[in-house]
């Protein structure tokens, strides 16, 4: 289905676009004779592809109210492909990268990312980080047959085949992640009041969602915030009337923070449990680290907040995961050191490595997207769950496990959970956890 | 109904914070007759300056008094460089090179300072009074935040009615041509005006950022408005409106997100200010109307 009508799509933006012209050429031979392994000469395949590079863009909030923590993930992607390109590169390409600020405002995202793909001519988007921000490209990046894989975001707007072939999300849904929380709340706290203090927009809706499947006749508040409004004084007086003792947050770091000073002003102390988005205990201890000199006596406030992970962190320096991230940062020499944040970019840097193998050794746009959605699956990463690529599903990590924030490191509670979107059963994943190759380098077959 | 006090405490809280920005507005518009939207930028930058002391080991009360000096001259500098060129011009000029200044003044603040949220611990401890088993949302912070607003809208009612200086500046700010044939030094009143003005607008900053919590280049953004429609509802001209329209639009914001939705406070203070506009379009304290000719 969607394949004809992307060669149809991708035929229409290579009419238009003079500077493809060319391009179109090499992707027939490439496609023809692909899966020869090394020994086929390297081709200008695509767009932003020549013999020994493969240019890749991203769009980030570098400055503005997104920029903490999340300005440190392109440092994080830029360490990993260093780490790739040092090591011989992707089919003897060495990877550039080129990422953009757009402050978090969509009108900048759009204008960036027309400047990536037609002045900088990259091969594929990778890691637009954002759901506002990303969703103003979307459309351009279908029309004119960019590959854009691995979006930075829990939306799930990025699993539209039909509508956007060439998109793909990469993190577990907010869905499938409010219904992991749910079942965990239900299963574990049956007589809990739960309330919801949840971001006015998609990321609170559907996680709400996912967990009302289970929570339903637990749930005694609801509350939302707007970002940028910072009191949140009105919101925990409602959760602290209401009795909820057991409080689900979808909420950004920042509001993680606010939300328990503004809790502690109000005697309220409920068992709080942070989706995956707002528990990074490093953000949030260095905003609250200030409080913890004065007022707030433990110096951590986030002990036994529960919250789920999805990859590994940096509060768990023996996964051999969080060690080749160690070990690529270093060898960077960029400064500061590996927070979350970069741990993510590299990961991501790490599938998109994974893809670009896949694709064989002189892709075009549409082989790249071929190879996510017939190998995406089979991909062993750092991500504790398998990817849902498929050809009619482009959304990411299909799982994540339960834990509980003790000091700066996390106590594992579940084993790692894996479901669907919608009514599917949650179950425990049947798989050896994973292991980075010697090499550092991921090394798969391509599919064609 | 313990949540309602609660909303009632908080909004009055964030009334005060309101009308700690809305003071510094009527004050310059008083003295100058232009609307300030350089004032968040202004105060922020003061506090920023403040924070940074603080984070370096000095106390609050050093941070506090450094703001304050800033602000004074920040004002006065900026009312002599980028403001006197414009003034007795149309009045829109000056208002368009204010908002150009509060731009520019975010982003020097970025370049100062860089863009990330900081954390602003209040001077007094944020954790609300016991009353019973559970705590008020009345902390000995915010009557700090309190005293402070009470006092510096005492300070400028007493300085505008009782003091020669007061009177100097609202005749300049009225008719420069008729005060300077008295004898009113015009330009050192417009000058002082000013620097007085972001003197107020630096307190209200220090008060903001302990109020918010955590601080970032844009964190005065969102009180630009409110503080307005507080100044507006005051009727722009009395200190005694400012904090009053505070007050309200704050009472009234708290209980609609309290009891409502915290996505209606937009549209919530949008309408109080147009039904306050329509039925006294002075203003509820407003003498303009009788000044204006």
């Amino acid at each position: 289905m969607t394949r004809s009508s992307r060669r149809l799509v991708s035929f229409v933006a290579a009419a238009t676009v003079a500077t493809t012209l060319a391009a179109c050429g090499g992707g027939d031979s490439g496609g023809g004779g692909g899966g020869g392994g090394g020994s086929e000469e390297n081709e200008a395949s695509d767009v932003g592809i020549t013999e020994d590079t493969i240019k890749l863009g991203a769009h980030y909030p570098l400055t503005g109210v997104a920029a903490p923590g999340y300005s440190e993930i392109p440092t994080g992607v830029q360490a990993y492909f260093d780490f790739v390109n040092a090591n011989g590169g992707v089919n003897g390409r060495q990877i550039e990268f080129t990422y953009r600020d757009d402050a978090y405002n969509p009108t900048n995202t759009s204008q960036i990312v027309n400047q990536l793909v037609l002045e900088d001519e990259v091969f594929a988007i990778m890691g637009g980080l954002g759901t506002p921000t990303h969703n103003a490209v979307t459309d351009f990046l279908n029309s004119e047959g960019v590959p854009d894989l691995f979006v930075a975001s829990g939306s799930r707007l990025w699993d539209d085949p039909e509508e956007k072939p060439y998109t793909f999300g990469w993190q577990p849904d907010y869905e499938i992640e409010g219904k992991i929380i749910g079942q965990y709340v239900a299963e574990n706290f049956p007589d809990a009041k739960v309330g919801l203090f949840l971001q006015g927009d998609d990321f609170g809706e559907d996680g709400a969602a996912g967990a009302r499947q289970f929570l339903e006749d637990q749930i005694v508040e609801e509350q939302t915030y707007v970002p940028g409004n910072t009191d949140v004084r009105p919101q925990i007086s409602a959760l602290q009337a209401a009795g909820a003792d057991l409080v689900l947050g979808f909420n950004v770091p920042s509001y993680t923070a606010l939300s328990q000073l503004t809790a502690l002003q109000l005697g309220y102390d409920p068992q709080w449990f942070y989706s995956n988005v707002g528990s990074d205990p490093a953000l949030v201890g260095a905003l609250l680290a200030r409080f913890s000199e004065g007022q707030v006596s433990d110096a951590s406030l986030l002990d036994g907040v529960l919250t789920t992970e999805y990859i590994p962190g940096v509060d768990t320096p023996d996964n051999p995961w969080t060690q080749l991230w160690q070990r690529a940062w270093e060898e960077s020499g960029q400064e500061g050191e590996l927070t979350n944040f970069r741990a993510y970019g590299m990961s991501q840097a790490y599938t998109m490595v994974q893809a670009l193998q896949s694709a064989g050794q002189n892709p075009t746009r549409d082989d790249l997207v071929a190879a996510v959605e017939q190998a995406g699956s089979e991909w062993e990463g750092p991500g504790f769950a398998p990817f849902r690529y498929s050809e009619d599903k482009h959304a990411g990590y299909s799982g994540m496990l339960v834990s509980r924030i003790t000091g700066t490191t996390a106590e594992d509670l579940t084993p790692v959970l894996v479901t669907d979107n919608g009514d599917a059963e949650i179950e425990e994943l049947d798989r050896e956890a994973t292991t980075p190759p010697e090499s550092g380098v991921p090394d798969e077959e391509p599919i064609n | 109904m313990r949540e309602f006090i609660n909303l009632t405490l908080g909004g009055v809280i964030t009334g005060a914070v309101y009308a700690a920005f809305a003071l510094a507005l009527v004050l310059i518009w008083r003295s100058t007759r232009i609307v300030n939207f350089a004032q968040g930028a202004m105060g922020a930058l003061t506090t920023f300056i403040a924070l940074s002391l603080i984070e370096s080991g000095q106390s609050y009360w050093v941070g506090l008094v450094v703001a304050l000096l800033a602000g004074l001259v920040l004002g006065a500098v900026i009312e002599r460089l980028v403001i006197r060129p414009v003034e007795g011009g149309p009045e829109l000029n000056a208002v368009i090179v204010t908002l150009g200044l509060f731009i520019a003044i975010q982003a020097l603040i970025s370049v100062l300072f860089g863009v990330n949220q900081r954390a602003f611990v209040a001077p007094f401890s944020t954790i609300g009074f016991t009353v019973g088993d559970s705590n008020l949302a009345l902390s000995p912070n915010t009557l700090f935040t309190l005293g402070a607003v009470l006092l510096v809208m005492a300070g400028l009612v007493a300085l505008f009615r009782f003091t020669r200086v007061g009177l100097a500046m609202r005749a300049s700010a009225f008719g420069q041509e008729v005060a300077r044939l008295l004898g009113v030094r015009v330009g050192r009143m417009l000058t002082l005006g000013w620097a007085l003005a972001a003197v107020v607008g630096s307190l209200a900053g220090m008060l903001i950022a302990a109020e918010v919590t955590f601080v970032a280049p844009t964190f005065m953004d969102s009180l630009i408005v409110f503080g307005f429609v507080a100044a507006v509802l005051g009727g722009l001209d009395s200190p005694i409106g400012a904090v009053v329209g505070g007050l309200l639009l704050g009472l009234a914001l708290s209980y609609v997100r309290g009891y409502f939705s915290d996505t209606l406070t937009g549209m919530a203070a949008l309408v109080i200010l147009v039904v306050v506009l329509l039925v006294r379009p002075g203003g509820l304290f407003s003498t303009t109307q009788t000044r204006r000719a």
